[in-house]
C-alpha cells in the first residue's frame, strides 16, 4: 500500500505540469493582459514597460519556462490586478469555496444516503416512487435555475433567508443546497440500487438467519458495503463539484475562488488563474487518492487487488 | 466572514435611539448602515485601474481636484478655483482646512506627489492617458499649485476628475501596496474593511469638509447576478443597486419599497464598420443600413423606452459638442432596398455583427434585432458573441469583422468619445483628413466656441460618412429604496453618497 501511494504521488507532478501548460498557453493565446489592464489610450512607454515586466515580449515557450522556474521556488508570480502574490490571493478566497463545497457535500451525503435507504426499504411503494421521481427531475434541473427559484421562494416570498452574500449559517443554506442538488439525485439512486443488490447476497441472508433484526442488518452489514460505489462516484464528481460552484457562487454572491478564477480569466491575470487551477488540481488529485485509500480501508477486496 | 446583517427599519430605529442615549460616544456596532449592491467589483483597491467600477469604490475615500457631477458637469472638489496663467500653465487654489483621515492637512505637496506618481510610467497607472499631456507640477505655496502641459490641453479639468489625491506622507510610510491594502484620503468615507469578491465596508468621515455623511456605515456588496441583485433590493437587504437589467424593471416597480432611477449615460452605442472591405467601402451601403434599422423600435421594445436614440452622431444629447441640428434618419426600409440595389449589394454576402455579452445593457438582444432588421432588406446578417479578452484582441488587430458593437463614453466632453474615430485613438479603420484636422484643432485650444464649432462639424462628417451605425444613448439604471433621499443615478456609474440619506 505504501508503494501504491508513492507511485500515485510520483505521477502527480506530471499531471500538474500538463494542467499548468494547457492553462498557460490558452490564456496567453486568447488575450493580452497589458491591453486589458491598461487604458486603450495608454502611452506606448507604459505598454512597453508592462510588457517587459511580464516577459510578454518573449516567445510563449520561454514565458512558460520563466513561469515554471519561478514556480520551483514556490512563487506563482505577482497578480497583475492585485499587485500581490497570486497564491496568497487564491488561498484567501479558497476558504469560502471549501466551506461551501464541504457543506454541500455533507448535505448531499446525509440526505442522499438517508433518502436512498428509504427508497430501498420502501421499494416500489409510494415513498420510493416519489423520491426517485423527484431525484430524476432534480438531476435535470440546472443549478442556476434552482438557485433563482430558491431565492424567489425563501428570500422573497417567505423572507426566511437572506438572498445572497456570506455571513452566518443562514447565508450558506441556499447555496449549499444548490450545490448538493447536483450530487443528491445520483447518491440517492446509487444507494438505493446497491442496497437492493446487496440485500440478496448470501452474507445478508446469513445475518438475517442468525436472528438479527432488519434494521440492524441494514446498518451494520449492508450499508458499509453500499458505501464504496458512492465513494467512487464522489471521487469522479469532485472536479465537477468545484466547477459547478462557480455558477452557484455567482448567483449567491458567494466570495469564493470560482468567481475569482472567472474574473482573472477575463483579465488574463495568468499568475492568479495558474495558482488557482494548480491548487485546485492538487486538491482534486489528493481527494481522489484519499477516496481510493478509503475504499481500501472499507473493502478488503480492493486492498488485495 | 464578517456578519453584517442588512438593517431592517426596526433595527435602524433602535440603533439611532441607542446612539442618542449614548450621546457623542464612539461609533457603535449597529449604527445606521447603507448597503449598496454593486454589479461588479474591481479585483483590488489599486488606484488608477481604468474602470468605472474601480473609480466608484476609490472615490469613497479619495477625491480629485475637480469632481464630475451626476448632471454631467464639473464641480470644485479639493481645488476651489483655477486660473489659466498661459496656454500651457493652469494654477489651482486648494481648499483650505481639508484633512486626511489620519488628521494631517492636505497640501500642495500631496497633489504634486500624486500627479508625479501617475506620470511615471514605471508605476503602471492605468489612467495616465487621461492626463498624458501634463509635463510637470510646481508647488507655489502650501495651497497653490501650477500644472504645466506640453501643449494646450482643453480637457485637463476632465482628466483631473479621475485623478484621486493621495497623501504623500502616507505613501512614504506604507508604499503603493499599503495604499492598496488600506486606502486613506480626504473623502466622505473612511476605509474599514475590504473583503475581495464580497464587500467593501467604510465608516462615515465625521470631519468631512463638505459635511458628515448622513449615515454611519457604508457597505458596498458585490452581487454579480442581476436577478439576485434585484432580489436583495426588493427584500430590503440593499438600499441601492446598480445595473437593473431591463427585463427586471417590472419586478422593481412592483415592489412596494423600491423604484427605478434612470439617467441617460454618456455612452453612445454604435456598430462600427470595417470600411476597408467591400461592400462597406461603399458609402451607399452604409447609408442603406442606417435607413434599414429602426432605432426607435429598439429603444421602445428592447430598452422599454429607456435611454435615447442617437441623433445620427456619436455623442449623446447632453455631451459637450453634441450637434442639435442633426437628426437621426427615419426608418425607411424601401429607401434602404433601393440604395442597396443601386450599390449592387451582393445579396448572400455574410455580415457578421460581433459583440460582447453583458458589456452594455441588452447588447446581444440589440445586435439580434439589428440583424433581423437588416434581414428584412435582404442582408444576410448574423450575430457573433465574443468573450471580452478575445474581443479586445480582435480590436487591437483591427479584425473585428464587417460590423462590431461598441459603446464610447464621452464623460460629458466630446474629446473623450471623438478620439475613437481618429488614427491616434488606435481603434479607427475609417480615416478622414478633415475629421482628424478638426479633432486636433479642438484639442489644441481652450476656446469653447472654437471647440464647439469643430465638434459640430465632426458630427456632420460622421452623419454624412456613416463610419458606424449610430444606435442609442444607453440608460444607466439604478434600483433605489423609496426611503432613500439625495441619491441620483450617475451617467458615469460613480456612486456619489456624501449627501445621501434614508429615513
Amino acid at each position: 500500500m505504501g508503494r501504491y501511494i508513492a507511485r500515485r504521488l510520483a505521477l502527480l507532478p506530471l499531471s500538474l505540469l500538463l494542467v499548468a501548460l494547457i492553462t498557460f498557453v490558452i490564456l496567453r493565446l486568447t488575450g493580452n493582459p497589458v491591453e486589458i489592464f491598461l487604458d486603450v489610450n495608454s502611452t506606448p512607454e507604459q505598454i512597453a514597460e508592462l510588457t517587459a515586466r511580464l516577459h510578454l515580449d518573449e516567445p510563449i515557450p520561454v514565458q512558460f519556462f520563466i513561469f515554471l522556474r519561478d514556480l520551483m521556488t514556490g512563487d506563482f508570480g505577482e497578480s497583475l490586478q492585485f499587485n500581490a502574490p497570486a497564491a496568497g490571493i487564491v488561498l484567501e478566497r479558497l476558504g469560502a469555496t471549501l466551506t461551501l463545497a464541504s457543506t454541500g457535500l455533507g448535505l448531499a451525503m446525509t440526505l442522499g444516503i438517508g433518502l436512498g435507504l428509504v427508497c430501498a426499504v420502501q421499494r416500489d411503494r409510494a415513498a420510493d416512487f416519489v423520491i426517485t421521481s423527484v431525484a430524476v427531475a432534480g438531476q435535470s434541473m440546472p443549478s442556476f435555475w434552482l438557485g433563482i427559484l430558491l431565492i424567489q421562494l425563501f428570500a422573497l416570498k417567505l423572507g426566511w433567508l437572506p438572498t445572497s452574500g456570506a455571513g452566518g449559517i443562514q447565508h450558506i443554506i441556499m447555496p449549499a443546497f444548490t450545490i448538493s442538488a447536483f450530487l443528491l439525485p445520483n447518491i440517492i439512486l446509487i444507494t438505493r440500487a446497491s442496497v437492493l443488490d446487496l440485500s440478496h447476497e448470501q452474507f445478508v441472508v446469513a445475518a438475517r438467519s442468525k436472528g438479527l433484526s432488519r434494521g440492524r442488518v441494514l446498518i451494520t452489514h449492508i450499508l458499509p458495503n453500499a458505501f464504496n460505489p458512492i465513494l467512487s462516484f464522489l471521487g469522479i464528481q469532485i472536479g465537477a463539484l468545484i466547477g459547478g460552484s462557480i455558477i452557484t457562487e455567482t448567483i449567491f454572491a458567494w466570495p469564493g475562488v470560482g468567481r475569482l478564477i472567472l474574473n482573472s480569466i477575463a483579465h488574463r491575470d495568468v499568475p492568479v488563474v495558474e495558482a488557482a487551477v494548480l491548487i485546485i488540481a492538487v486538491g482534486i488529485a489528493l481527494t481522489n487518492l484519499a477516496v481510493d485509500l478509503l475504499q481500501m480501508l472499507i473493502d478488503p477486496r480492493v486492498r488485495r487487488q | 466572514m464578517p456578519n453584517i446583517p442588512a438593517p431592517s427599519r426596526r433595527q435602524i430605529g433602535q440603533a439611532t435611539l441607542a446612539a442618542a442615549i449614548a450621546g457623542a460616544g464612539p461609533a457603535r456596532a449597529a449604527d445606521k448602515t447603507l448597503v449598496v449592491g454593486a454589479s461588479v467589483f474591481p479585483d483590488s483597491l489599486r488606484p488608477g485601474i481604468s474602470s468605472f467600477a474601480s473609480e466608484s469604490l476609490l472615490d469613497q475615500t479619495n477625491e480629485p481636484l475637480v469632481a464630475r457631477t451626476n448632471e454631467g458637469g464639473l464641480t470644485p472638489c479639493l481645488a476651489t478655483s483655477y486660473t489659466v496663467l498661459d496656454d500651457t500653465t493652469v494654477q489651482f487654489k486648494l481648499r483650505s482646512g481639508v484633512k486626511f483621515h489620519d488628521g494631517s492637512n492636505l497640501t500642495a505637496e500631496d497633489v504634486a506627489f500624486t500627479i508625479n506618481y501617475i506620470l511615471d510610467v514605471r508605476n503602471g497607472y492605468g489612467l495616465l492617458a487621461r492626463i498624458a499631456p501634463v509635463s510637470g507640477v510646481t508647488v507655489v505655496d502650501p495651497l497653490t499649485i501650477n500644472i504645466t502641459t506640453r501643449a494646450v490641453f482643453p480637457t485637463l479639468l476632465m482628466g483631473l476628475s479621475s485623478v484621486l489625491i493621495q497623501s504623500k506622507a502616507y505613501f512614504d510610510r506604507v508604499g503603493i501596496a499599503g495604499i492598496q491594502a488600506r486606502p486613506m484620503g480626504t473623502g466622505p468615507f473612511i476605509y474599514e474593511r475590504w473583503t475581495p469578491g464580497d464587500r467593501y465596508t467604510l465608516t462615515a468621515n465625521r470631519n468631512y469638509w463638505d459635511g458628515a455623511p448622513k449615515f454611519d456605515r457604508l457597505v458596498i456588496r458585490e452581487i454579480p447576478d442581476p436577478g439576485t441583485r434585484v432580489a436583495s433590493l426588493v427584500a430590503g437587504e440593499t438600499q441601492i443597486i446598480e445595473e437593473v437589467p431591463i427585463d427586471l424593471i417590472p419586478q422593481v416597480e412592483r415592489s412596494p419599497i423600491a423604484k427605478v432611477d434612470e439617467i441617460t449615460s454618456t455612452a453612445g452605442l454604435i456598430l462600427t464598420y470595417d470600411v476597408r472591405v467591400p461592400p462597406f467601402n461603399d458609402p451607399r451601403v452604409r447609408l442603406a443600413f442606417d435607413f434599414a434599422v429602426d432605432k426607435e423600435a429598439i429603444r421602445r421594445e428592447i430598452l422599454k423606452g429607456r435611454g435615447e436614440v442617437l441623433q445620427g452622431q456619436l455623442l449623446t444629447s447632453t455631451s459637450f459638442g453634441f450637434n442639435p441640428n442633426i437628426r437621426a434618419r427615419g426608418f425607411d426600409p424601401d429607401r434602404a432596398r433601393a440604395l442597396l440595389r443601386e450599390a449592387r449589394y451582393p445579396a448572400r454576402y455574410p455580415v457578421v455583427i460581433s459583440t460582447q455579452s453583458g458589456k452594455y445593457v441588452s447588447d446581444v438582444d440589440i445586435c439580434n434585432a439589428v440583424a433581423g432588421m437588416l434581414g428584412n432588406v435582404g442582408v444576410n446578417a448574423t450575430v457573433n458573441v465574443v468573450e471580452g479578452g478575445v474581443f479586445q484582441q480582435m480590436q487591437n488587430a483591427f479584425r473585428t469583422g464587417p460590423m462590431y458593437m461598441i459603446g464610447w463614453y464621452s464623460l460629458g466632453d466630446a474629446d473623450f468619445a471623438t478620439v475613437w474615430f481618429t488614427q491616434g485613438g488606435r481603434r479607427a479603420i475609417w480615416n478622414n483628413a478633415e475629421y482628424e484636422r478638426l479633432f486636433l484643432a479642438a484639442r489644441s485650444t481652450n476656446d469653447r466656441e472654437i471647440r464647439t464649432a469643430a465638434y459640430h462639424r465632426m458630427m456632420e462628417i460622421l452623419h454624412e460618412e456613416n463610419p458606424a451605425l449610430f444606435l442609442l444613448g444607453l440608460p444607466s439604471l439604478y434600483g433605489v429604496n423609496k426611503r432613500i433621499t439625495n441619491f441620483s443615478a450617475a451617467p458615469d456609474k460613480i456612486l456619489r453618497l456624501a449627501k445621501t440619506d434614508f429615513v
